[in-house]
């Protein structure tokens, strides 16, 4: 009997799977402890399973991995490839250090490369048990459990997302329970490795986790019914400011602003990159509706207008002066364009229709009434320019002029804290004009105590204020707290003010001639404001501290040098840039927008689905019921197609034994095949039957597979297989 | 020649003197290929004794013939050593146990010592007198008779010594055309003169050796054990079929196998012969005798009952 451990074909397929499940727990470590190297660490894993799988002596494999880790520590500490003077007298005063370290207990006094050792001891320790889970114990359940508890764990209460690897995790889980199952199952059945078995069970352990895989992420997900319990931790442990917590994101564009708050972490995948003279901001959409909470869009108000190729757009911004063409280039997959300001016309190649919505100004991108992903597509745009004089001339007066379309972007909520309104009047209260006062408020932001972060933002709870809680109470947060603070503070003042998302500039990566390449990624996701400006129409303001987005100023006024109010565009801050100049929304990356689409479409056609299923399900019963009919054509044509092997000859013959059970010719337990051919024969009237059955007894009883002649006998089976189908 | 034929020729000169009892000629074959026993039970007169006879003269063995009475003693079954003055030493003198194909008639109607000595030299096939064991020649073939036991007179042969028998039989009355065509020939002569050997001992000892190379697969096997395993299971069943039935049920089966010409045992050769040994091991519950069930009904059940392995063993 040869086990299917002897397999190597099979048990490289666990140590592959293994391999992945590890790599599971490292990318989480290395993520979060900001390590790097991890393919470096991968690797060490790698090649620690590929001789654990080998089968590698100890008294080789030990010295390789020690290798590895020394010369990990050489590479990584002292850039050394290889193991030169320096390196050997690094590694040699580490030695020393460490040791007279532990020597004295002065723990803190061990080096980054100690620890870094030992992490990789550790590692060493997490192949070997794995190894002997997988090759003796034949069990990984407790691994599995303990994986999914830990990517858990970090998943609520760390930056990691483990979204995605908890279904890797699930998936690479339940297989390598599943196929350790079978081993065990066939070693303790003492049934040998044969593949027909093993398919026979791995086939259906496959089709079963990838069905019930795509069932679990094609089904719409309920919340979860228990509050995040990160907020309650900390602010039970006096830790955070007020109301201080709640869900760590990952950074990208997002469709849901229902709720806003929340730390993020940086994801650098490119979205798009752009050929423009100058970096621009892009914008998707607007949002009309604050909640308290977040953002909404009124429904059913606006128009819809479609475009064609080159046709001129109106999105409600005067143009500037000197138009000039950008190429962008889609990374990720969105159904619309992204435009700059100041967009005069659109160009691609698959000529699409353009449908702009002046609800949130946004431009989809259908194409024969199915939505299109832009690949590449080109923009014709002149940058906006204001008259300063202009703007100068904005009275209040005029708002109240304004038509009844501009309701909705002077909303508020009821709940609106007072106080709120009293800011906004008390940052302009010395502001003249419409614009002054915007010009205040988006100040405001530079001139106060606020900070600009990205981690530990609270999400407002049932009865707190998104934006009063920024204003007055945290007073740290990204583009989502200022931009909508300044938008509801001009609303406060009868200012009609919209919240617009799309991406800033992003990274300038190369520069050819005039033009300049823009690479923007999930990380370059921003919000921003745009405010009417009575008489001169809608314009960009930026409020969040360290962006350099703005509207061009004409400055055609004769002022006085010396004026204090003069608006110098230079003055904007990039010293307090952060870091990463770069802001977020809530994840929506593009592959769950892909999913969002997904339970969009079955939630619209659920009917059409639900009856497609029956259908389905109907045709399917009933081409069950009656196999029996169209089942022997296609037997025929497959054994046909087999070879003529005996062993071909064996699964006809049990085939055919189905075939006449389903026909009805049933055949008792005590029957023996001789006498059910006998019977058959006389039910059919032929003799084919018997001498099939005196074949298959030879080849089964004699164990003489060698005399059976397939060929010949195939004939008389296809008889007998056609008459089942009457 | 094959076996098949050499074998068939055997038959169809028994055939000549048995009319109609082809199957039971073929059970005595089976038997003596296996270095089985017989146990032929039925009335007299239906032909036990001729069967033996030309069975004997077939293969050109030695007859010999034992009536068992009730004063019949082990020592003339076996022989006995008798002390001659002239050379002043025992001589042992031969029972008529000493040949090849015996019968041993009536054997109920003797008391059990005598009939556990001619048990023990069936299992044994040697004898042994005053400690000197000597060897009974080959091929050594026992067929018994017995009327149903319910005749007065008899001692019932206890479970151990019935199991030491391969086979049961039953002859049966012929048809009346078979005993019409008895009564044909019985009328010209006494056919049995004419018969003459066959096959010779020696052919008939390589038969015996080529029983035990037919191929029983694992799939035969297993059924076999099912089948006995079944019997003890038996609500009805008091005492079922011990593993040496099972054994007997395999080597029959082996030699049946020989007899069709095959290298192999098939499910067949296993339920045809499971009847007939089987049929002296299974005891009965009084139950069943109170309902009215009988062995061979049990058998029956059993064996359509039993699952008949029709796929290679997993892992083959």
């Amino acid at each position: 009997m040869t086990s299917i451990r002897k397999n190597k074909f099979f048990m490289a397929i666990l140590y592959i799977l293994v391999f992945f499940m590890l790599a599971e727990w490292l990318t989480p470590v290395i993520v979060l402890t900001e390590t790097g190297h991890q393919a470096l660490f991968l690797i060490f894993i790698a090649g620690g399973l590929l001789m654990a799988f080998l089968r590698v002596p100890w008294w080789f494999s030990g010295p390789i991995k020690v290798l590895y880790i020394l010369w990990f520590v050489v590479y990584v500490y002292t850039g050394n490839v290889f193991f030169t003077g320096e390196a050997i007298q690094f590694l040699q005063s580490n030695v020393s250090m460490n040791f007279s370290a532990l020597i004295s207990q002065n723990w803190e006094q061990t080096t980054d490369v100690f620890r870094t050792i030992l992490f990789f001891v550790l590692l060493w320790m997490a192949i070997y048990l794995i190894h002997y889970w997988v090759s003796f114990r034949s069990s990984i359940f407790l691994f599995y459990i303990l994986t999914v508890v830990f990517i858990a764990v970090l998943d609520t209460f760390s930056p990691y997302s483990g979204e995605t690897a908890i279904v890797r995790i699930m998936i690479i889980g339940l297989l390598l329970a599943g196929l350790l199952y079978l081993v065990r199952w066939m070693e303790s059945h003492q049934i040998s490795e044969h593949a027909d078995k093993v398919a026979l069970f791995t086939v259906p352990l496959v089709l079963g986790i990838a069905v019930s895989t795509a069932f679990a992420l094609y089904l719409p997900k309920s919340d979860p019914i228990w509050p995040d319990p990160v907020p309650f931790l900390t602010s039970f442990s006096g830790q955070g400011g007020p109301g201080s917590g709640g869900n760590v994101g990952r950074i990208g564009y997002g469709v849901d602003d229902s709720r806003l708050g929340g730390s993020f972490i940086g994801d650098d995948t490119p979205v798009f990159r752009a050929e423009v003279s100058e970096g621009q901001y892009w914008k998707v959409e607007s949002k009309d509706t604050y909640t308290t909470k977040g953002w909404e869009l009124t429904e059913n108000v606006g128009e819809s207008v479609i475009y064609r190729n080159n046709e001129t757009v109106d999105t409600e911004f005067v143009l500037g002066e000197e138009l000039e063409t950008t190429v962008v280039s889609m990374e990720q997959e969105f159904p619309f364009v992204l435009y700059p300001y100041g967009t005069e016309s659109f160009s691609m190649e698959e000529s699409p229709e353009y449908q702009y919505s002046s609800a949130d100004q946004r431009f989809e991108t259908y194409q024969n009434g199915e939505e299109l992903e832009p690949e590449e597509y080109e923009v014709s745009f002149a940058e906006p320019s204001y008259s300063l004089k202009t703007l100068r001339q904005t009275s209040e007066e005029e708002l109240q002029e304004l038509p009844m379309e501009f309701d909705r972007y002077v909303q508020l909520p009821d709940e609106l804290p007072e106080r709120v309104r009293d800011l906004a009047a008390e940052i302009t209260a010395n502001s003249e004009t419409v614009y002054d006062q915007a010009l205040a408020i988006e100040r405001y932001f530079n001139t106060a105590e606020f900070t600009y972060s990205q981690t530990d933002i609270p999400i407002p709870k049932e009865d707190e204020d998104y934006v009063d809680q920024f204003l007055f109470e945290t007073k740290r947060g990204y583009c989502d707290n200022f931009s909508t603070s300044m938008v509801v503070l001009l609303r406060s003042l009868d200012i009609p003010a919209r919240w617009v998302k799309g991406f800033n500039e992003g990274e300038l990566i190369d520069s050819q001639g005039e033009t300049d390449i823009y690479e923007v990624t999930n990380n370059n996701a921003h919000s921003w404001v745009e405010a009417y400006m009575p008489g001169v129409g809608w314009m960009l303001f930026e409020p969040t501290i360290g962006f350099t987005g703005s509207s061009s100023i004409d400055f055609d006024l004769e002022l006085d040098p010396t004026d204090p109010e003069q608006p110098d565009p230079q003055e904007r801050p990039e010293a307090q840039e952060p870091e990463s100049a770069e802001d977020e929304e809530v994840v929506v990356s593009s592959q769950t927008a892909f999913w969002n689409r997904l339970t969009d479409y079955i939630s619209t056609n659920r009917w059409k689905l639900v009856w497609t299923f029956i259908v389905l399900g109907v045709i399917g019963a009933i081409l069950f019921k009656i196999r029996h009919r169209w089942m022997p054509k296609f037997l025929i044509s497959y054994y046909r197609m087999r070879g003529q092997e005996p062993v071909q000859f064996e699964k006809a013959y049990l085939r055919l034994l189905k075939q006449l059970e389903l026909y009805g010719i049933h055949r008792k337990s005590g029957q023996t095949l001789k006498s059910y051919a006998a019977y058959i024969d006389s039910f059919f009237g032929t003799r084919e039957m018997s001498e099939l059955t005196a074949a298959y007894e030879r080849m089964i009883y004699g164990g003489d597979a060698e005399s059976i002649d397939w060929h010949e006998l195939k004939e008389s089976w296809e008889n007998l297989i056609n008459r089942t189908s009457g | 020649m094959n076996a098949k034929e050499r074998l068939e020729k055997v038959i169809d000169n028994i055939e000549k003197v048995i009319i109609g009892k082809r199957d039971i000629a073929e059970l005595s074959i089976v038997a003596m290929l296996s270095h089985g026993h017989v146990l032929l039970e039925d009335v007299p007169g239906v032909g036990k004794t001729m069967l033996v006879r030309a069975l004997a003269k077939s293969v050109g063995a030695d007859f010999k013939r034992i009536q068992f009475t009730p004063d019949l003693l082990p020592s003339d079954v076996i022989g006995v050593s008798i002390y001659n003055p002239k050379d002043m030493e025992f001589h042992f003198r031969p029972g008529p146990i000493m040949g090849n194909i015996i019968l041993a008639d009536e054997i109920n109607r003797t008391s059990p010592k005598t009939q556990s000595s001619l048990l023990e030299a069936m299992e044994e096939a040697s004898v042994t007198i005053d400690g000197v064991t000597m060897q009974i020649p080959k091929p050594f073939f026992v067929m018994a008779t017995q009327n149903p036991i319910e005749y007065e007179g008899t001692y019932p042969l206890p479970e151990a010594q019935l199991d030491r028998f391969l086979l049961k039989i039953k002859m049966g009355y012929p048809s009346s055309r078979e005993e019409m065509e008895v009564l044909n020939r019985a009328q010209v002569a006494a056919p049995i003169e004419e018969l003459t050997s066959v096959i010779s001992l020696e052919e008939l000892l390589e038969l015996q050796a080529q029983v035990r190379t037919i191929k029983v697969d694992e799939t035969i096997r297993s059924y076999i054990v099912d089948l006995s395993r079944q019997t003890r299971q038996d609500a009805y069943v008091y005492l079922g079929v011990s593993p040496r039935g099972s054994i007997a049920l395999m080597k029959a089966s082996q030699a049946y196998a020989l007899l069709k010409g095959r290298d192999y045992v098939t499910p067949d050769d296993v339920q045809y012969l499971a009847k007939f040994v089987f049929g002296h091991r299974i005891m009965l519950r009084s139950e069943a005798r109170y309902d009215g069930i009988t062995v061979e009904e049990i058998t029956e059940r059993i064996l359509a009952k039993t699952h008949v392995p029709v796929q290679r063993f997993v892992g083959k």
